[in-house]
């Protein structure tokens, strides 16, 4: 039986009726259309579909979406202001910080999760951020440098 | 001053705008409207009789559209060897035998996944278990199970490489040594698994969206077996999550999705789960080498006689060509005047074996340089002088095998030895290695048997002067849509920005083999390349005509500025030209035409990419744990066309070579993959990624677009090797078989121990 | 392929232990879910009824007193137990193992108590907590009961909770004077989950020469996390020296119980228990001699 699941996503707000099984990755994907976040495993550990629920990088593959109810969603395609670049997103353009692009989202808003909570991170830090992310191209170095970047920047 | 004006500089991946905003769509974000969610139903036996199979439950539950067996095909079998029928032999579908854990045998298309799953729980399958066998030194045994009918000894494919006179050569060594290794297997674990939607329609003709690495490939192949007009099938290849070798040939999703669709005449789409990707596609060639090596006293090789025993598991699929890659490699990147190499392909029930980046190079890069530093011990030797003596050098042929143009090896090993010395003395148990490598810029056979130039591109120049390019070439991540954009533009003359790449839609694009032995930058770069001087071509004949310029001169673009060479103050801006191009061409626009295919010239491959890699680990030598610290890498690509994608594929190299060293595995226990999660198939993440140091080495190939060749995948080879040889460095123990566990260290440590206590 | 249930979201604890009462075996209790979905995918796990206790805000807290010591509400999450002052600065080894555990999301959204009552004898809280000599709160519509962790855990993936009982609380008592203690696990890839886990307290005497008392707690050795007691009882009343603790590395070893797995073999477990019993004891000591 379907249950009531108001969330706020990227700002705006929606009104759903999910079954309760249903993940917050499926209401994000699937009913509301937004597939920047991804969906790398069944196990909960890739980080692939890394979103920031209350303001904490959570893997919406492991939040069943009721959990979530009366929370803020921020997903990849609320990073960007209108045309205007995240500086995290010009970080990895300028750093070559993805190549297949398929972990990018979770990695981006992992990143976004860390710089909100500490501003001005060790490198240990950073590595430490992104380590529930998996990604299979890059090798990390180029992404850390990036996030690196956009910390000095903000001090 | 670079003589460049768009290679070789840093710029932002054409395709990254998308992938960091989310907007980029593969095919596992893609629906369609009235689109079915197809399953795949799997052997659970390694080795079986399909003696009856009954739908009739799974036909009848609600949301079921259709169920397909063997019985819904035309019955054949696919394979990318296309000129050797015989080893064509996967049917996908199978019909009266399974052949491994996870074989195919039917497929549900439903209105949703799980009643889809659900489905699948219904179908009743009766399977008469046949013996089987996992190991291949088991397989070759007289009496040993029939993995497949009339293949005798399960021997699938043999190779062999010969020249000079190896027994004789060994007779004038001073030193020779034998030793055996174990090359373990890896999964790709791609982040977007396999996954296709396929759509035929009324009209007769299918259009898949997959995500692969070869159009043209999954084009052809699928027509094959679907019994269509190649013509009839349009594959388009959006955004992909990662190939590395696991997503060339055909494979289930495609095929299902599409036999699903053509049943049905509605799109039906099919994406692997995490333990299907693991366990039912494709994984790396495990290997087991045998390897004499004989040299003089001085360190100079002579004779270097390989015997290979591969894994090859349930079907040929590319397995064929990772048989002769590992043997060809096996003899680079020194100068062995000896040199022969038997190997045979073995099947066995298990996953079947295929193509990972590397293609069998890091297989034999890891025996190669284990042995060639024991050789060094042995002889007294410097690591590095051995290589130094032996390494390959620029316009090095071997006769019939192999002519190389471009070489750096020397520079890069002279960059990497300045490098270690200037590390100085090391901490206890640390401990540095060191590992050559050369990998080819593609491969010139044609065992797929294509009637099409292996790579083309079309280049279409608009009044506006803003360039359309059309390629099949396949970018998976490696960032082909930047590099051949690149080309495209230093070529014509005008700006990166002025190019938008169409890419890999059989439907649009001209035929290009596909991203795999690191081919693209080569094969399709001198295709655009081509292409862009066609159009080019037709510009200048104007321009020519307009400046009247005296005959002994040459005109080129630079900038958007057509102009004599020299005298770039004479000349014509790019728009107006174009403009008036196309008014003297009736008003058809200006379109250029460019392909190539290697010719005989490298024999294996038009180029060789070479490098030296040092990796500095430190091992703790109460647990065995292998710490990755640093890695060094000198790599030799020729002229760099994009350094930002370059040192990308320099470093996440590492991170899968390095894998392939010390944590991934897929241990098996009758065949059945013991691991098939993530987690619990260990990779490494940033905590666990050295420093990583990239030294450039400049070189020019003749053979390559403006003198490049490859980069992505001769970079996965030398890790291996250099983690082997580091750990040796630093504690003293040689491990031959892969992966380098912290246990199989300790017990090294322990036995070194024990033989020096007596 | 998660199966279909009904699902409730008590706002009190009262409201939780109620459905837990009434729906018994046929009803499971989801805190972060971290562990318990992934069981759910795998069909290992089908509930009718799923209680989702996140809600319960007033199990999230920690608390100290110098008298009772250390209170961790049970729906705290890894990270806030991970971020807590108190914590760093008085229980400093709970943050750095919960610093090493899974990845931060993970940590984000499951919970202290979650973690505990999943059972895995791979999972880091539990030695450290025993090795503390923690104990869990546990209630349900009878009352609520007190159970020492090293009692808490019963076999693989089961623990001392009856059906309608509910865990609340973790209660560290305060560390005694002169106390030290240190986890370590072992790993190939560093968050990954441990191949063992050693967590070590050592009380020293009050002039600081000898060793009063010491826990050793080893997690992925046994079906539970256990406590190598006669490892304790080779440190006990003795000084503390590298030859002492490579002996108690070794008892320890022998009491251990591990498995062969894809990850390591008994052998190499057994070992890995012995050079960290060691490594960690020496850890310990060096913050008891600095308390």
């Amino acid at each position: 039986m379907k249950k009531e699941l108001r969330l706020t996503v990227n700002g705006q707000s929606y009104e759903l009726y999910v079954e309760p099984k249903t993940l917050l990755v499926e209401v994000i994907r699937n009913q509301l259309g937004l597939t920047g976040t991804k969906r790398g495993c069944e196990s909960g550990v890739c980080g692939a579909c890394t979103v920031i629920l209350n303001r904490v990088a959570v893997k919406s593959c492991s939040v069943l979406a009721l959990e979530a109810n009366g929370g803020e969603v921020e997903t990849i395609e609320g990073l960007a202001k209108g045309s205007e670049l995240h500086p995290l997103q010009k970080a990895f353009l300028d750093y070559g910080a993805f190549q297949c692009g398929f972990c990018t989202s979770g990695m981006l808003m992992s990143a976004k999760a860390l710089l909100d909570e500490a501003p001005n991170p060790t490198e240990e830090q950073i590595k430490e951020g992104i380590d529930g992310n998996i990604c299979r191209c890059t090798g990390y170095n180029s992404i850390v440098r990036a996030i690196t970047h956009v910390a000095k920047g903000q001090i | 001053m670079s003589k460049f004006s768009v290679i070789g500089k840093r710029v932002h991946n054409v395709d990254g705008p998308e992938k960091v905003t989310g907007a980029a769509k593969y095919a596992f974000d893609m629906t369609l409207p009235n689109m079915l969610y197809g399953k795949i139903l799997r052997s659970p036996h390694p080795h079986a009789k399909i003696l009856n199979i009954d739908t009739s439950k799974a036909e009848k539950l609600i949301g079921v559209k259709a169920v397909l067996t063997a019985k819904d095909t035309l019955g054949r079998k696919v394979g990318i060897w296309r000129r050797f029928p015989e080893l064509c032999d996967e049917e996908i579908l199978c019909s009266t035998k399974v052949h491994y854990i996870g074989d195919p045998v039917a497929t549900v298309a439903a209105v949703d996944e799980d009643t889809a799953e659900e489905a699948l729980d219904l179908i009743d399958v009766e399977y008469e278990q046949l013996p089987a066998v996992f190991d291949p030194m088991e397989a070759i045994k007289e009496g040993a199970p029939q993995v497949h009918d009339g293949v005798e000894f399960n021997i699938n494919v043999t190779r062999h490489i010969e020249w000079g006179d190896v027994d004789e050569a060994f007779k004038r060594c001073d030193h020779i040594r034998e030793d055996r290794f174990y090359c373990s297997s890896q999964a790709h674990m791609c982040m977007e698994p396999h996954n296709t939607v396929a759509s035929f329609g009324f009209d007769g003709k299918l259009t898949v969206w997959s995500s692969t690495q070869s159009s043209y490939y999954t084009q052809v192949l699928l027509a094959g077996m679907l019994g269509l007009r190649e013509g009839d099938v349009r594959v388009i290849k959006p955004h992909v999550g990662g190939g590395w070798g696991g997503k060339v040939e055909l494979d289930a999703t495609q095929f299902c999705a599409s036999l699903l669709s053509m049943k049905l005449c509605r799109p039906v789409k099919i994406v692997f789960n995490r333990e299907e990707e693991f366990t039912a596609t494709k994984r790396r060639t495990p290997m087991y080498y045998t390897v004499r090596l004989g040299a003089k006293r001085d360190g100079t090789l002579l004779a270097k006689e390989v015997r290979v025993i591969t894994e090859g598991g349930a079907y040929t699929c590319l397995g064929a060509t990772t048989l002769y890659v590992t043997g060809f490699f096996s003899s680079f990147p020194y100068k062995y005047p000896n040199y022969r190499y038997d190997g045979y392909r073995v099947y066995t029930n298990t996953e079947p074996t295929s193509a990972m980046r590397g293609f069998g190079a890091p297989q034999a890069t890891f025996v190669g340089e284990s042995q060639l530093d024991m050789m060094a011990e042995d002889l007294g030797i410097d690591p590095m002088a051995i290589r130094r003596k032996n390494g390959m050098t620029p316009n090095y042929e071997i006769p019939g095998q192999a002519y190389i143009q471009s070489c750096g090896l020397h520079e890069c090993l002279e960059k990497v030895e300045e490098e270690i010395k200037r590390q100085g003395k090391l901490s206890p148990n640390h401990g540095i290695g060191v590992a050559c490598y050369s990998f080819v810029s593609g491969g010139i056979f044609n065992w797929f048997d294509t009637p099409y130039a292996f790579s083309s591109a079309v280049v279409r120049i608009n009044i506006d002067g803003k360039v359309d390019l059309y390629t099949g070439a396949c970018d998976i991540g490696q960032g082909s849509n930047t590099v051949l954009s690149m080309i495209c533009a230093e070529e014509l003359g005008v700006h990166l920005e002025d190019i938008r790449i169409h890419a890999a839609d059989t439907g649009t694009c001209p035929p290009d083999l596909g991203a795999w032995a690191s081919r693209e930058t080569l094969m399709n770069g001198n295709a655009v390349k081509a292409a862009a001087a066609d159009a080019k071509r037709q510009l200048l004949e104007l321009a020519a005509a307009k400046l009247g310029v005296n005959i002994v001169y040459d005109l080129d673009i630079k900038d958007r500025w057509i102009h004599i060479v020299g005298r770039p103050e004479r000349g014509l801006s790019y728009y107006d030209i174009v403009r008036e191009a196309i008014r003297g061409k009736d008003g058809e626009m200006v379109i250029g035409r460019g392909h190539y295919t290697p010719r005989r010239k490298g024999m294996v491959s038009p180029a060789y990419s070479f490098g030296v890699q040092a990796v500095e680990v430190e091992v703790d030598p109460e647990t065995g744990k292998v710490k990755l610290l640093t890695a060094t890498t000198a790599h030799d690509s020729g002229t760099v066309i994009n350094p930002l994608a370059c040192d990308g594929q320099l470093e996440g190299a590492i991170s899968m070579a390095g894998g392939y060293g010390f944590c991934e595995d897929q241990p098996m226990d009758n065949g059945k993959i013991l691991n098939p999660s993530i987690g619990d198939y260990k990779v490494i993440r940033s905590l666990d990624m050295p420093k990583t140091k990239i030294l450039v080495v400049d070189t020019y190939e003749p053979e390559g677009p403006f003198g490049a060749k490859e980069a992505g995948e001769g970079l996965t080879n030398p890790t291996a090797g250099a983690i082997a040889n580091a750990i040796y460095n630093a504690v003293g123990v040689r491990i031959t078989d892969l992966p380098i566990t912290p246990e199989k260290v300790l017990n090294a440590l322990k036995e070194k121990k024990k033989k020096e206590s007596t | 392929m998660i199966g279909n249930f009904e699902y409730f979201a008590p706002k009190t604890l009262q409201e939780a232990l109620t459905f837990l009462d009434k729906y018994g075996d046929k009803c499971k209790v989801i805190a972060g879910g971290q562990s318990l979905l992934i069981l759910m995918r795998q069909g290992l796990v089908a509930p009718e009824y799923l209680i989702s206790i996140k809600g319960i805000s007033s199990l999230n807290y920690i608390r100290s007193d110098l008298k009772e010591g250390l209170r961790i509400g049970a729906l705290t999450p890894h990270r806030v137990v991970e971020k807590s002052a108190i914590i760093r600065s008085q229980f400093a080894v709970l943050a750095e193992m919960e610093n090493k555990l899974a990845s931060i999301q993970t940590r984000n959204w499951g919970t202290f108590g979650g973690n505990l009552c999943h059972g895995d004898p791979a999972g880091d809280p539990a030695p450290v907590l025993i090795a503390l000599s923690a104990s869990a709160k546990v209630a349900s519509l009878k009352g609520e009961r007190s159970i020492a962790l090293e009692g808490f855990f019963l076999d693989y993936f089961e623990t001392a909770l009856q059906p309608g009982e509910l865990l609340t609380e973790i209660l560290v008592p305060p560390m005694p004077a002169r106390t030290g203690a240190a986890y370590t696990k072992f790993n190939v890839i560093e968050t990954d989950m441990a191949t063992v886990g050693v967590a070590v307290s050592i009380t020293l005497s009050p002039n600081r020469d000898t060793c009063e008392s010491a826990r050793i707690a080893l997690g992925a050795s046994a079906p539970v996390p256990i406590r190598a007691k006669h490892a304790e009882n080779v440190l006990k009343g003795k000084k503390i020296t590298d030859d002492l603790l490579e002996e108690a590395g070794k008892i320890a070893s022998s009491e251990a119980k591990p498995i062969s797995d894809i990850h390591a073999s008994e052998s190499y477990r057994r070992e890995l228990a012995k050079v960290l019993v060691k490594r960690v004891g020496k850890e310990a000591l060096a913050r008891a001699i600095k308390a």
